[in-house]
């Protein structure tokens, strides 16, 4: 015979149907978008690894000062590789933004085109994908760059050495809004100013289980060696250290493993909640309990009987979240990747992980937290349950109040000490709520004022970083070099009046696995210097620096000459406030004598106004507020909407959480309240018992959750931006984002308790009746 | 006449289900009268006590307490009136749980404009040494005592009693009902007392016996006998 008890499931989730519904919700959307995002991210993490292949990406690439000759080609070939043209034009385009122009490629890096067609003759372009969303712009519109062509959109592309649009590889982050890459025909190719010409290379490894493996490192640097024997090269970047290939990789990888953390502790709460509210129940029927057990119903019959609803609801949720995550939820996560990065096309994959991640650890942490809490409940003898006397101490001792205290206010400590066990669960849930709520709500505005930060502190309008011919830096043939950096210097003066002169020279810091190691520019500047005043002569890092590596004034530091293999430790004299990046500044002739360099070198100029009157081929890099400030416009368009869904997750989690406990808390006390209605109690006064204790508990909880979001957010954020990246951005929260959260979470609670309110209403008095008969 | 109830009619159930549990019930109460309500279960006392406790509505007829009528009343006015005018004491105490036994009293002290003092009222009570025990800790008739002190620390104009000694035990049973009659001399309430047990019927000024639904007899008891002497 069928187990009778197996009846009252149906009739259970009918009288509880609130219960289960939000919980049902909360771990519905909760599994579904992690499963969603698990599946999205396996899928394009697969498509991104094929793509390697499928693709023929490049090994690495380098950029040489001239075109190289087919028999220097053939000289370069012997270093076990074979070199691809990958020549290019950067162009200018009147919407503000710069376009990488390739001709089409057929053997290396190749195109995905994603959308249209590729472009035919003159006049038409294919761009990135990313870019053209960025810009909003799709097939059939025109571009025209600065020279007046004008181009028609006849595809959307994907390139695979540029799933990350970085324009530099130096660069601390991508900038997919004013930055893309586009292919044209040939004949368009051919039609651009030769001068103009970006000589770039890509090979590709004879023996290619060298890509990906550990000697890659080593064989990269005997190449650049071997490479500059014969070719003067100014940029050589192996595919492991090429940001545009690479960044997508690493970064995808690590969201899929924080949604899982998310997950788990989603379903940890929910699991709790259960629990609590599974020992309401129990405490409820303890009389039907007892006289099963004296009937001779075992322990674990009950124990199975009580947990099938929790299971059942958590394993619902698994497959619905997971039906959804395979369908719609799936492409949700996957647009947001194809919003940060230039993805080829992809196919779902079958996820066995994400499967496992999203069904079966939330069954068995659902398990193992309900079976716990249930066997200890019910492990106690019958007489215990018939009695109605479900403690385990002998007896509960009333927490002492004094006698003066008003009877309300007593009242209300009294109904908060009896529910301590929900209110830790509440904190714990609106603890995690608020450290997601204050990221959600501190990045764009972190973002903002970094931004804002920037513009306020900007060194100048425009630094102009010249890029030295290797010539005249040859320590082996030293009068010519001199000969050379003397014609350099002549040809790199400007008649800019507000330019001024400054010597750098680039470091790295020491790097780890709990922190990438950062390119550090150290300026040289002039002691009359009107864009960086030292205070006096003297080392000092910039304020961006001292955040990420907390140095203070008086501390050493060490930073790494990797092409010399040199330490430099450098004391520091003191902090400039300057957050465009991580440098170090000094008097230019110390810096000039520190490196060994020229008493009159310099490497760039710092001016207000752009400097016009230098040849481009001597100008290596132009750092003005627009290059300062991507990392803000990118992480501000690829996080931006994805950070009005934690917030509104966020929101749903508290009125799920504070639903369900001041729930369990009402129908705890149905009885008692409804005796105080025969007594003669108001339903205001009720409220004002009932739903104060609890507006005071979350106020509380609030209250304590905001400081310890607040220091726990700032140091995960630190450990995990700098294993992520290299720079920095400072974080600080606004006093304003506490008040949002504070108001966020205490409207979430009034909603709640205007439903509890109604639901006090509702109790009604032959409640009380009913318990006498 | 202080409480006047007139041709009540109550019935539970709907179409084939419907059962009339009180078929025209006509009393009438004096001020500080003790009323004793006796009859088998099923006869319809429970729920007369719960309709003159403005808990339950009667299907026809009318209750008045001091000449206001309760069937005009609203669910405010029904608050304020058994605020104003009721105690209740339950069969099974039902007391406030994580309260102690002085907060128990106080719930019912907060209702009313002029409440009883507390401390000599639950000296009176036998409660002195129990006041911050929760209610877990007490026995059944220390729980009595308290949900005694709670009904009538408002010192109200009518004291319900639904079964009071029904969970009691005899000796406990008698001391309760000392208290009740102390109360009901000391203070001057008005007691209306639904019980099983015929042997309480001996202390009420008044005795009336219901069956399925009907007054089979109302009684003026002239031979008084106090609580201490019932025997059963």
């Amino acid at each position: 015979m069928k187990n009778p008890l197996h009846k009252r499931y149906i009739r259970e989730l009918k009288d509880d149907l609130g219960k289960y519904l939000v919980i049902f919700i909360l771990l519905v959307v909760s599994i579904g978008f992690v499963s969603g995002f698990e599946v999205a991210d396996g899928s394009l993490i697969k498509a991104y690894h094929a793509s390697f292949e499928k693709y023929n990406v490049e090994d690495g690439n380098f950029t040489t000062e001239r075109t190289i000759t087919a028999s220097q080609k053939t000289i370069l070939e012997k270093n076990g590789i074979q070199i691809f043209n990958l020549n290019n034009y950067e162009n200018a385009f009147t919407n503000g933004t710069t376009i990488r122009i390739f001709a089409q490629r057929d053997e290396v890096d190749r195109v995905c085109l994603m959308k249209g067609e590729m472009p035919q003759g003159t006049g038409t372009i294919a761009i990135d994908r990313m870019y053209a969303d960025n810009n909003g712009l799709s097939i059939g519109d025109t571009l025209e760059d600065a020279d007046g062509n004008v181009y028609t959109i006849s595809g959307l592309v994907a390139l695979s050495d540029y799933s990350a649009l970085f324009q530099d590889n130096a660069e601390l982050m991508f900038d997919a809004v004013k930055f893309g890459v586009g292919i044209v025909s040939e004949e368009q190719f051919q039609s651009y100013d030769a001068n103009a010409l970006r000589k770039t290379y890509a090979w590709k490894y004879d023996d290619a289980s060298i890509a990906g493996s550990d000697k890659e490192e080593d064989v990269s640097k005997d190449l650049q060696s071997a490479l500059r024997e014969v070719i003067s090269i100014e940029e050589f970047i192996p595919r492991y250290q090429n940001q545009a290939i690479t960044f997508t990789g690493d970064d995808m990888g690590g969201d899929g493993a924080m949604m899982v953390v998310f997950l788990d502790i989603v379903i940890v709460i929910v699991a709790f909640v259960f629990a609590i509210t599974t020992r309401d129940t129990i405490q409820k029927e303890a009389n039907v309990i007892g006289t099963l057990r004296a009937s001779g119903f075992t322990v674990n019959e009950l124990v199975r009987h009580y947990m099938v609803m929790p299971i059942l609801v958590t394993l619902l949720s698994a497959l619905i979240g997971n039906i959804l995550g395979y369908t719609w939820l799936k492409d949700v996560c996957a647009a947001m990747y194809y919003g940060s990065y230039s993805l080829p096309t992809y196919e779902t994959v079958w996820n066995a992980d994400a499967f496992i991640k999203t069904t079966l650890v939330p069954c068995l942490i659902m398990t193992f937290v309900t079976w716990v809490v249930l066997w200890r409940s019910l492990s106690l003898s019958p007489l215990k349950f018939l009695r109605n006397d479900l403690s385990r101490k002998k007896h509960h001792h009333a927490f002492p109040l004094s006698h003066r205290f008003p009877i309300f206010t007593k009242f209300r400590l009294r109904i908060n000490f009896q529910n301590i066990p929900n209110y830790i669960i509440l904190l714990i849930g609106i603890m995690f709520g608020n450290l997601m709520l204050m990221f959600g709500l501190a990045l764009p505005d972190i973002l903002q004022s970094y931004q804002t930060n920037i513009e306020k502190n900007l060194l100048a309008n425009y630094q102009t970083v010249l890029s030295i011919p290797s010539e005249a830096m040859d320590e082996n043939h030293r009068f010519q070099s001199m000969m050379q950096f003397m014609k350099f210097s002549k040809a790199v003066e400007t008649t800019n009046e507000s330019a001024e002169k400054f010597s750098a020279y680039t470091l790295h810091t020491i790097g780890s696995d709990a922190c990438k190691s950062d390119e550090v520019m150290i300026y040289g500047v002039m002691d009359d210097s009107k864009y960086v005043r030292l205070p006096v002569n003297g080392i000092y890092i910039s304020s961006l620096y001292a955040d990420k590596y907390d140095t203070k004034k008086g501390d050493t530091i060490t930073l790494v000459d990797e092409e010399n293999d040199k330490n430099y430790d450098l004391t520091i004299d003191g902090i400039l406030p300057y957050e465009g990046s991580i440098s170090v500044f000094m008097p230019m002739q110390q810096l000039n004598e520190m490196f060994d360099l020229s008493e009159d070198f310099f490497a760039g100029y710092f001016s207000d106004t752009e400097i016009t009157d230098i040849d481009q081929a001597y100008i290596g890099s132009v750092i003005d507020l627009d290059s300062l400030t991507k990392v803000s416009r990118q992480l501000t368009v690829s996080m931006g909407s994805m950070m009005y869904l934690v917030d509104g997750f966020c929101v749903g989690l508290f009125v799920v959480l504070m639903y369900l406990l001041s729930k369990i808390i009402i129908e705890k006390n149905a009885q008692s309240i409804s005796m105080t209605k025969i007594l003669g109690y108001n339903n205001k006064e009720i409220g004002r018992l009932y739903i104060r204790s609890m507006t005071f508990a979350v106020i509380v909880c609030i209250a304590l959750s905001l400081p310890i979001c607040s220091i726990v957010l700032v140091r995960v954020y630190r450990i995990m931006l700098k294993q992520m990246m290299t720079g920095w951005i400072m974080f600080s929260i606004h006093p304003k984002i506490y008040v949002e959260m504070a108001v966020l979470g205490f409207m979430s609670y009034v909603v709640v308790s205007i439903l509890e309110m109604k639901k006090i209403r509702h109790i009604p008095m032959d409640r009380t009746l009913k318990n006498v008969e | 006449m202080f409480l006047e109830i007139k041709d009540i009619h109550k019935s539970f159930g709907e179409n084939e289900n419907r059962v009339e549990v009180l078929k025209g019930i006509d009393i009438n109460v004096n001020q500080g009268e003790f009323v004793v309500m006796l009859g088998p279960s099923g006869s319809g006392k429970s729920t007369l006590l719960n309709i003159i406790g403005g808990i339950e509505e009667s299907d026809e007829g009318s209750i008045s307490i001091e000449g206001n009528s309760m069937n005009m009343m609203n669910e405010k006015r029904l608050s304020l009136y058994r605020r104003n005018h009721l105690g209740y004491i339950f069969q099974q105490y039902n007391l406030i749980p994580n309260l102690t036994v002085r907060e128990n009293i106080e719930v019912g002290a907060y209702l009313s404009k002029h409440p009883l003092e507390i401390d000599p009222l639950i000296e009176n009570l036998g409660l002195k040494e129990h006041q911050d025990k929760l209610p877990n800790q007490l026995s059944g008739g220390q729980q009595q005592r308290t949900s005694i002190g709670r009904a009538i620390i408002k010192n109200p104009d009518i004291l319900l009693c639904d079964e009071p000694t029904g969970a009691l035990d005899y000796a406990t049973s008698k001391d309760i009902l000392k208290l009740i009659e102390m109360v009901n001399q000391k203070y001057g309430n008005t007691v209306i007392m639904v019980t099983h047990n015929a042997a309480i019927q001996y202390m009420a000024d008044k005795i009336i016996q219901l069956r399925d639904g009907k007054i089979r007899s109302i009684k003026q008891n002239p031979m008084k006998v106090r609580a201490e002497e019932l025997e059963w």
